[in-house]
């Protein structure tokens, strides 16, 4: 069944090559300007991504005008501010970001108050209060996971009001997203496991969720195969340029599936999760997902017996509640391969999550913005149970 | 030109069912819980209202300009007329600019639910307080002479 309106809209352009985040000529001289600030954190530039950048911007006729390399675990409003005056201070004319979603945000986030000045919190924070493009913005993703350098969301922490602020904006979507899987060769095995698993949580429910519709549809289930492909490879043999570059690209299909289908309840407990336990994000969607899928299983299994299809299962002949039951089991076999691999816990038992905690992630479940999209209504007594087995 | 003539008879449509809302507790009691100060800015014709949920009760005030909001949802009253009925997609009003949110959106997201249930009441209230031409359920046939 069609949806009753739909919208998609992706002006980033995204180059795919081995390298290729090295040599970007062409793609900067269409972009037109010549002096650059990077974004990114100490741990990227510790492995010199930064400075591999930045040598090739300059052998191709670039300038960088500075860096902020400052850039916490959770992307913060005080650096965002420091970040966007050390921006205007440098002469730059467009950002360069550098590495996951946190720095990804940040360099979104920094663009506003770059390209625009005033207040972040008060002028812009919330859906759609830009009136105008920002100033150019190039993403180059160094994890495979969050899909930022193609949704038009910034996420940033406000550390003084101890609360998480929003920016949706279509003219959050940056210009160009270079995906290199030089760029992620470097990236341990348990953020490879994780941010995978988030792309695929991402993937799935955008695909199920009430605002699906059959553009980003077809980007999750692309998504879903090279995940399904790919990931225990990329992380078992974390050199594999192929399964690397296979999963930069479907982490950004999966990006630009949510970004117009929104993600569920599965994302409403991991929030909480993270919120109240500090569970990295990507590893609480990964515990979550099969759960969250037979929560919603009475609305969804028509998609589900699709997606099984798209997870590599052999589905001919099924009835549909059975092929919908094999992708439930294709995730949890997969999320077991990771686990071997001693890369993904399963268990909310296993990140420290306490048994009586698990009440108030049900409650930080149904009250997360994500529980408005999903299929089924959200009724925390309801979703106790599955967080129960969860753990 | 939009649903309503004049900026007086949207208010007393809209601000009268916003206080009925506030006096009803399964919605007022969550609405409460959030603390949430929202300030509505309608245009078509102008009007703004506050909710102010950070006290004992849900307060509703009209052309209230000085109050700080937490959230401003600005939009169309013919948009806002649809949306008490249940019959916007958000997530198309906010694509199209039809609404603009500015502030906390995930504690926007969160009051959704609780309203619910209040888009069974607007038609309701509209027929019992002498609205029934706003009501865009039924087909409405106005007087004759």
């Amino acid at each position: 069944m069609l949806p009753e309106f739909f919208e998609f809209y992706n002006p980033t352009k995204v180059v795919y090559e081995d390298g290729v985040a090295t040599d970007l000529k062409p793609e900067l001289d269409i972009i037109g300007i010549k002096k650059y600030f990077i974004v990114s954190d100490h741990i990227i530039n510790d492995l010199g991504l930064v400075d591999k950048v930045s040598d090739g911007l300059a052998e191709i006729g670039f300038e960088v005008t500075d860096k902020y390399l400052d850039v916490a675990q959770d992307a913060r409003l005080n650096d965002v501010k420091a970040c966007a005056d050390q921006i205007k201070a440098s002469g730059a004319e467009g950002i360069i970001s550098i590495g996951g979603g946190s720095v990804i945000d940040t360099a979104k986030a920094a663009n506003i108050l770059f390209s625009e000045g005033g207040d972040l919190v008060e002028d812009y924070s919330g859906a759609h209060t830009l009136t105008r493009p920002l100033k150019p913005h190039v993403v180059i993703p160094t994890t495979a996971g969050t899909g930022s350098e193609v949704t038009m969301v910034a996420v940033i922490y406000d550390e003084e009001n101890k609360e998480k602020l929003v920016f949706v904006d279509k003219f959050l979507l940056p210009n160009l997203a270079v995906l290199d899987p030089q760029m992620t060769i470097s990236l341990p095995q348990k953020m490879t496991a994780a941010t995978g698993m988030d792309a695929l949580t991402h993937a799935v429910e955008a695909y199920v969720g009430t605002q699906n519709a059959p553009i980003s549809d077809a980007f999750a289930i692309g998504a879903i195969e090279l995940i399904f492909k790919n990931l225990v490879t990329a992380t078992k043999s974390g050199d594999d340029v192929e399964a690397r570059g296979a999963m930069l690209i479907a982490s950004t299909m999966a990006g630009i599936a949510f970004t117009h289908s929104m993600v569920g309840c599965i994302h409403g407990m991991a929030h909480a999760t993270g919120g109240l336990y500090r569970v990295p994000h990507g590893v609480a969607n990964a515990i979550f997902l099969p759960f969250g899928m037979e929560y919603n299983f009475e609305e969804i299994k028509e998609k589900l017996a699709r997606l099984a299809i798209a997870m590599g299962e052999d589905t001919s002949g099924l009835p549909e509640e059975d092929a919908a039951r094999l992708a439930i089991a294709a995730v949890r076999k997969l999320a077991r391969q990771l686990n071997e691999l001693d890369a993904l816990p399963i268990r909310l038992r296993d990140v420290g999550v306490p048994e009586d905690g698990l009440e108030a992630i049900a409650e930080g479940a149904i009250n997360d913005g994500s529980s408005f999209y999903n299929p089924r209504d959200m009724d925390e007594e309801e979703l106790l149970p599955y967080i129960q087995n969860a753990y | 030109m939009g649903m309503f003539k004049t900026a007086e008879e949207f208010e007393k449509v809209i601000v009268g069912f916003f206080n009925l809302v506030a006096d009803t507790p399964l919605i007022a009691d969550k609405l409460l819980k959030s603390k949430m100060i929202i300030r509505f800015k309608y245009s078509d014709p102008d009007l703004i209202v506050v909710i102010d949920c950070s006290g004992d009760k849900a307060e509703v005030r009209p052309h209230d300009t000085d109050t700080k909001e937490i959230v401003e949802m600005t939009m169309s009253a013919d948009i806002a007329h649809r949306f008490w009925f249940g019959m916007v997609n958000l997530t198309k009003a906010l694509t199209r600019k039809e609404m603009v949110a500015k502030g906390p959106i995930p504690k926007v997201l969160k009051l959704l639910p609780a309203i619910k249930p209040s888009y069974a009441m607007y038609p309701q209230y509209l027929d019992a307080n002498g609205f029934e031409q706003y009501n865009i359920t039924k087909a409405y046939k106005p007087p004759t002479a």
